[in-house]
């Protein structure tokens, strides 16, 4: 581990930048817990500082801070060479710090170009210049190189572009400091590819960037530092040129990279479900077979089809052609009800938007798809439901206080483990994951692949849908490629590389075994 | 990631309990106040009278919650219960026997109730759409019905029922706690109450934990418009008419019971006892006022200040502090 002292030094022969920004043991206490200790950490003009942690490390916290939405408990924050308050987020913005979200904080209701103006529109005799907007609007889109029109409701774009509309908004206000906490969690590869492209330019312009991410791929790409925040304690910055995965991952979670993607071989046993030739809207023509003990990875970009096949097959959609076989019998599958009776089990996509109640208790959370069995006619056996709520939240080692806690309260990783962990005590044979990691931590992640494991164990089967290709690839037994609604390829454990998989999925007019793209 | 900020709130059902206290403790503490201000409020007759008072929203408020609870609005409780004097009245005057009388106004409660399910399950409108439409329409088809008249009810005991008392406690107060009891162990107890805060709080998030929103959906209107139904027939009971035009704005009053008892009109938090007390609440500054010479039109400039009051302070609660 580095020690703090050098951070507040940096060789000058790394970044022939000034020093904009400066923490000078900047510091945050909640009631309770110690969110940040004392960080003594200095950014350069024009460069790209990412920073990782797991969730909770302090990274949000450490934002906060920064853009004057908290204010600290002691310490010092010293912008281009005075002590700054930062006391509220207008104070931020006044000296040039900014902030992209993870979750778009714009008005979906309101057109691209008011939303980029919004709080300084302009005016003239008090009306709106909404036409000069507009055109202004698409000039600064255009600038940017983002192909968007700056007239149609931002809600009509998608989560990705939004996301590209809030960094472009973030960056037309005098921007120093821009801080992007995870902003790829939504995006395509062709829009994370324009928005780092927005990111390198504006670094040309000496803007100085934070970059958040759990993706490490995309730090080794971008960032010319990177700092590792774990409980709290800054644990180290490096030189993005002297450092690697291996060693960040276990400064983030002191584990090794291996440990992390845990697989554990079955032999696999009967087939749980087979679909033949299962066509529905957004895929045809999809044939997969799930046995017991394997897990059958779905890898393919967003919008492939991925989540549409298995969304058909747990019926929440209609199937137009093709059969699905449940352990050797066809079945149809009309609505959720049936699959899980069949005994499927799915966790979706999104968390917020499908896989929890929010501002209900934890305990209720894990007991909602079982509560039948727990009721004995219709009451609800309080003494069963405590016991159930109870007994998995320490299998899973969820980090709540309490039963009763709101999922609300609990972070991105351990709201993650309600909507897997749901599943387990309702003792489903098929669990279709889908992106069950996104927005997750390493050290969160490995937890949930050794429960893919324990599952497998007791002879359930897994469909793993990722857009995170070192999970399918590490993890599925067989992996299927899907493009365009297609199932386009089929490998073994490790039987393809990484490039191999990646054409397959991208191919655009090439078929199989295409050239690169 | 901005979770992770929110400190670890209260654990609910503390909350819920404490709430649910200090709603008592405000009733009582009014009812103390009143005691000592008041000659005349604590005596039996003007305590029975109270309660009969706040009965009928009281039970109104459990329906209405049930909807709330999921999300959504029923504002044609009112209309409901007009209509409910209307059926019972014709029924009764009709010669139906009253327990069948009864039972068909129930049954109607529970036809419009169903309605609203349909609208909203199976044509998409908003809740709040569809009991609007109920609401006005009801009214009218009330009127068409009675030609605009009251119907007389001619049956002394059924209107003996609303009037008397059991064990000192008159028989409306009694019907509060035939609904409350039944409703509480639903709400709390079984897993169809659970649903409907499952559904209030992600409808998607439910549907796919095998949850059967719809039928969650229609259940909850059904309940509320049988509540509605039930206080229908009190209604026509104490007052021995029917007509269309009664109960004008107690979808309100119901709605605002639910509310000071805690309940979210965001859906997924609420309780049975909560509105209850609510009700209660309701009823006895609308009784004290009466009592204290307090100008009609104040009672309800200080039933809105008190919705304001209530609700704020609940709302600091929710959020920690």
């Amino acid at each position: 581990m580095t020690s703090t002292a050098q951070e507040l030094h940096p060789a000058p022969t790394l970044q022939p930048g000034r020093t904009i920004l400066e923490l000078n043991g900047l510091e945050k206490r909640y009631p309770g817990t110690h969110a940040l200790k004392p960080v003594h950490l200095a950014f350069k003009a024009g460069e790209i500082h990412a920073i990782v942690g797991e969730n909770g490390a302090g990274k949000s916290t450490l934002i906060k801070l920064l853009t004057g939405v908290m204010p600290r408990t002691s310490g010092e924050v010293i912008w281009e060479g005075q002590p700054v308050a930062l006391a509220t987020p207008h104070e931020a913005m006044a000296l040039g710090i900014n902030a992209v979200h993870q979750e778009v904080v714009l008005c979906r209701h309101l057109t691209v170009a008011a939303n980029m103006f919004l709080g300084e529109e302009e005016s003239r005799f008090g009306l709106l210049q909404q036409r000069a907007m507009v055109k202004d609007a698409q000039k600064i889109i255009n600038g940017l190189g983002f192909d968007l029109p700056a007239h149609v409701v931002l809600g009509d774009l998608t989560i990705g572009q939004q996301q590209l509309i809030a960094a472009a908004r973030a960056t037309v206000r005098g921007t120093k400091f821009l801080i992007f906490d995870e902003p790829t969690a939504y995006l395509t590869r062709k829009e994370a590819d324009q928005l780092f492209k927005l990111i390198r330019r504006l670094k040309g312009e000496g803007v100085t960037i934070i970059y958040i991410s759990h993706r490490m791929e995309e730090v080794f790409e971008l960032a010319d530092r990177v700092s590792v925040l774990r409980d709290g304690t800054l644990v180290g910055t490096r030189n993005i040129a002297e450092t690697n995965e291996p060693e960040l991952v276990k400064l983030m979670i002191n584990r090794s990279i291996e440990q992390i993607y845990h697989k554990e071989h079955f032999t696999p046993g009967a087939t749980i479900v087979e679909t033949k030739n299962l066509s529905g809207k957004g895929f045809e023509n999809v044939s997969v077979t799930v046995r017991a003990g394997e897990i059958v990875g779905l890898y393919g970009l967003i919008g492939a089809g991925r989540s549409e096949f298995v969304t058909t097959l747990y019926g929440r959609h209609k199937k137009s052609a093709g059969q699905i076989l449940w352990q050797g019998k066809e079945v149809q599958v009309n609505s959720e009800h049936d699959a899980i009776r069949l005994g499927m089990a799915l966790a979706p996509e999104s968390r917020r938007d499908q896989g929890l109640c929010l501002n209900l208790p934890v305990g209720m959370n894990l007991n909602l798809p079982i509560y039948k069995r727990i009721s004995s006619n219709m009451l609800i056996s309080g003494a069963k439901e405590k016991a159930e709520a109870d007994r998995q939240i320490a299998d899973l080692r969820i980090k709540t206080p309490t039963r009763n806690a709101l999922a609300s309260s609990l972070s991105g990783g351990n709201q993650q483990k309600i909507v897997i962990g749901k599943w387990l005590a309702h003792g489903a044979k098929l669990f279709i994951f889908d992106e069950p990691t996104v927005g997750v931590d390493v050290g969160t992640k490995a937890e949930i692949y050794r429960l893919f494991s324990a599952l497998l164990s007791k002879g359930a089967g897994i469909i793993l849908i990722s857009s995170y290709l070192p999970e399918v690839y590490e993890l599925a037994d067989t992996l299927h490629v899907f493009r365009r609604g297609k199932l386009v390829a089929t490998h073994g454990f490790r039987t393809a590389d990484h490039e191999e998989i990646l054409t397959q999925a991208l191919a655009e007019k090439q078929e199989k075994q295409g050239g690169q793209t | 990631m901005s979770t992770e900020a929110i400190a670890a709130e209260r654990p609910k059902r503390n909350y819920n309990a404490l709430f649910g206290l200090t709603l008592l403790a405000l009733l009582v503490l009014l009812w103390v106040i009143l005691s000592l201000a008041t000659t005349s409020f604590a005596s039996a007759n003007n305590i029975s009278n109270l309660l009969r008072q706040g009965s009928m929203i009281a039970i109104l408020a459990v329906g209405q919650t049930f909807v709330i609870i999921t999300g959504g609005i029923d504002l044609s409780v009112g209309a409901v219960v007009g209509f409910s004097t209307v059926i019972a009245a014709m029924l009764i005057n009709a010669g139906v026997p009253v327990f069948a009388a009864i039972l068909i106004t129930l049954l109607v409660g529970v036809a419009i109730g169903l309605f609203h399910g349909f609208g909203i399950v199976k044509m998409g409108l908003p809740p709040f759409i569809i009991t609007l439409a109920t609401l006005t329409s009801l009214r009218g088809i009330g009127l068409l019905m009675t030609n605009g008249n009251s119907i007389s009810i001619n049956n002394d005991a059924f209107q003996e029922f609303s009037r008397n008392s059991f064990v000192g406690i008159p028989n409306l107060f009694w019907m509060v706690i035939l609904v409350g009891i039944p409703a509480y162990i639903f709400l709390h107890h079984s897993r169809w109450g659970r649903y409907l805060f499952s559904v209030g709080s992600n409808a998607e998030a439910s549907r796919l934990s095998g949850v059967n929103v719809q039928r969650t959906i229609y259940m909850a209107y059904t309940l509320s418009g049988l509540c509605a139904a039930f206080v229908g027939v009190l209604l026509a009971s104490r007052i021995g008419i029917g007509n269309p035009t009664q109960a004008e704005g107690w979808e309100l009053q119901a709605i605002a019971s639910s509310v000071i008892g805690g309940t979210s009109l965001f859906g997924a938090v609420g309780s049975v006892h909560g509105p209850l007390l609510g009700a209660f609440i309701l009823a006895t500054i609308n009784n004290g006022a009466n009592l204290l010479n307090v100008n009609a039109f104040w009672q309800r400039i200080i039933t809105g200040l008190l919705i304001i009051v209530i609700v704020y302070f609940d709302g600091l609660r929710r959020r920690g502090k």
